[in-house]
């Protein structure tokens, strides 16, 4: 039965942007409220931005999860590259309009102007990884924004280039801009043992020690998405040892020599 | 699938290149701290081996020291049988008789011909000695290829340098040489003065009594020496002067 905690625990430390997966942590749960007021307020936009890992998905998926019930909330977790397919899906999800054939921004344009409801919330669009969007196609869904017709929730890596992206396009129209980052020491045993114990995990749960969890925060530098794939990687080689040679491991307690076994495997370590 | 053997493998790699550099620190400070002992124990052995030597030395050099002090012994007590004995020449004597203004000669002696000197000089000489201290040179072993060559300034100032010493210190030794010099001298007065002074000083001095009682025969006071011999002879015994008395009385001296 041990191994199966293990197994378990692996399997809570999926990647995955599901929301119900979302651990609310004080410093995040108190981003997300002012992401949630931000959604409220009379904006065009919203740039979510932040390194690669840092929860930007997750967030546009819980506020999905949570303003879905309220409002008409639409999510491109994908981005759609090609202009018709996206404007088409735009006058599918919105409006519920069917376009046959080509759908250019001018013809979009004109089904907007046609089906807005000034009375109704205005609909909000989220868009992840809206780096992967041309410049033309960024410039045109800024337009769409200035209508007041669609509000847009777009996330951007924060690197060199889509901080450029964002001078360029979104300086004078963005009007609230979050910033996410890498979980703090602290707050990585917190996020840590608050997913293994949502799980029922509780024995793993009580493993984790802080110099377990220094280690791991000098691994992974907070960052959620390679915690939790070296955290994945920790339960599976825990798993092997208990069904394999279950006397040369404790189970009291992370070993370290495991934690680094891991972070070989992940790639966190050069050996 | 994961490959935990392989995992560990690599663990066991990362592990060693991490503790590497220690290692090699570790390493490198024991061969260091090694060359080090070594460095300072050869560095030991050296100034050990070089104090060894250093007394190895010194012995020698205290061996060579005592060495030569024994040559130098031995030598001397070769050389002793053959030490020269310098006095001072009373040739000047005749010289002054002869002219009277001073005169510098130079003679030139070696071992060889000291030998062939006078009887009467050795007998002169050995009665110097008895009384003066004698100047001593220690010779150096005369390569008879090249004979030593000793030159000797026999002048005036020689018995006056001896008479100037006699003043200042009353040495009766001193004063029989005068007085035997000039006697030689044939200065009867003056060898009767010096005799009597001697005896004056000490009346122990058989050579004084003599002296003085030749100097009486010579000035032909004949009475005089034979009565001064007898009193001398009765106290003293001397066969010296008997011999002298009985010259005295035969007439085999005048």
């Amino acid at each position: 039965m041990k191994n199966n905690i293990f197994e378990n625990s692996k399997d809570v430390f999926l990647d995955s942007v599901d929301s119900k997966d979302y651990v609310q942590l004080d410093r995040v749960s108190s981003i997300y409220q002012s992401l949630k007021s931000s959604v409220k307020k009379p904006l065009k936009m919203v740039l979510l931005y932040g390194k690669p890992g840092t929860g930007k998905s997750m967030f546009l998926n819980k506020l999905y999860y949570d303003l879905s019930a309220s409002q008409k909330v639409i999510i491109y977790q994908t981005p759609i590259l090609d202009e018709s397919e996206f404007f088409k899906s735009l006058a599918q999800d919105i409006f519920d309009i069917e376009h046959k054939g080509e759908l250019n921004f001018t013809q979009f344009m004109n089904i907007v102007k046609n089906n807005s409801v000034e009375d109704l919330e205005v609909p909000l669009v989220l868009l992840d990884e809206a780096q992967l969007y041309s410049d033309v196609m960024m410039e045109k869904i800024r337009l769409l924004s200035d209508t007041r017709s669609v509000k847009f929730v777009i996330t951007l890596h924060k690197t060199n280039k889509e901080d450029l992206i964002a001078k360029e396009h979104f300086k004078t129209r963005i009007w609230e801009t979050i910033e996410l980052g890498n979980a703090l020491g602290n707050e990585l045993k917190i996020y840590i043992q608050k997913k293994l114990i949502k799980a029922g995990c509780y024995d793993t749960a009580n493993m984790f020690s802080q110099s377990s969890v220094n280690l791991i925060y000098k691994l992974t530098k907070g960052n959620y998405r390679e915690t939790n794939k070296l955290l994945y990687t920790l339960f599976d080689i825990y798993s092997w040892y208990i069904q394999n040679s279950p006397n040369s491991i404790k189970t009291d307690e992370v070993s370290k020599k495991i934690i680094e076994m891991s972070a070989i495997h992940t790639g966190l370590i050069d050996a | 699938m994961l490959n935990v053997y392989d995992l560990e493998k690599k663990y066991r790699l990362y592990k060693l290149k991490i503790f590497m550099p220690y290692i090699v620190a570790f390493v490198s400070l024991c061969v260091i701290l090694i060359v080090i002992l070594f460095v300072k124990s050869s560095d030991m052995f050296k100034s050990n081996k070089a104090q060894h030597n250093q007394k190895t030395i010194q012995t020698q050099i205290e061996q060579a020291k005592t060495t030569p002090k024994e040559e130098v012994i031995k030598k001397e007590n070769v050389e002793k049988n053959e030490t020269l004995i310098l006095t001072p020449s009373l040739n000047f004597m005749s010289n002054i008789k002869d002219s009277p203004s001073e005169v510098r000669f130079q003679r030139v002696i070696n071992k060889e011909q000291r030998k062939k000197s006078t009887e009467q000089e050795e007998i002169e000489q050995e009665e110097a000695k008895q009384e003066l201290e004698p100047v001593i040179i220690e010779e150096i072993e005369l390569d008879k290829s090249h004979p030593l060559k000793i030159q000797r300034q026999n002048t005036q100032d020689d018995l006056s340098l001896v008479l100037e010493r006699f003043s200042k210190n009353n040495n009766p030794a001193l004063s029989l040489f005068i007085a035997k010099k000039y006697y030689e001298m044939q200065n009867y007065h003056q060898s009767y003065n010096y005799a009597l002074i001697t005896n004056r000083i000490n009346d122990n001095i058989e050579a004084s009594w003599i002296v003085f009682a030749k100097s009486l025969v010579k000035l032909g006071r004949r009475d005089e020496a034979i009565k001064t011999l007898k009193s001398y002879f009765e106290y003293s015994k001397s066969t010296q002067a008997k011999t002298l008395l009985e010259e005295i009385e035969r007439g085999k001296f005048r």
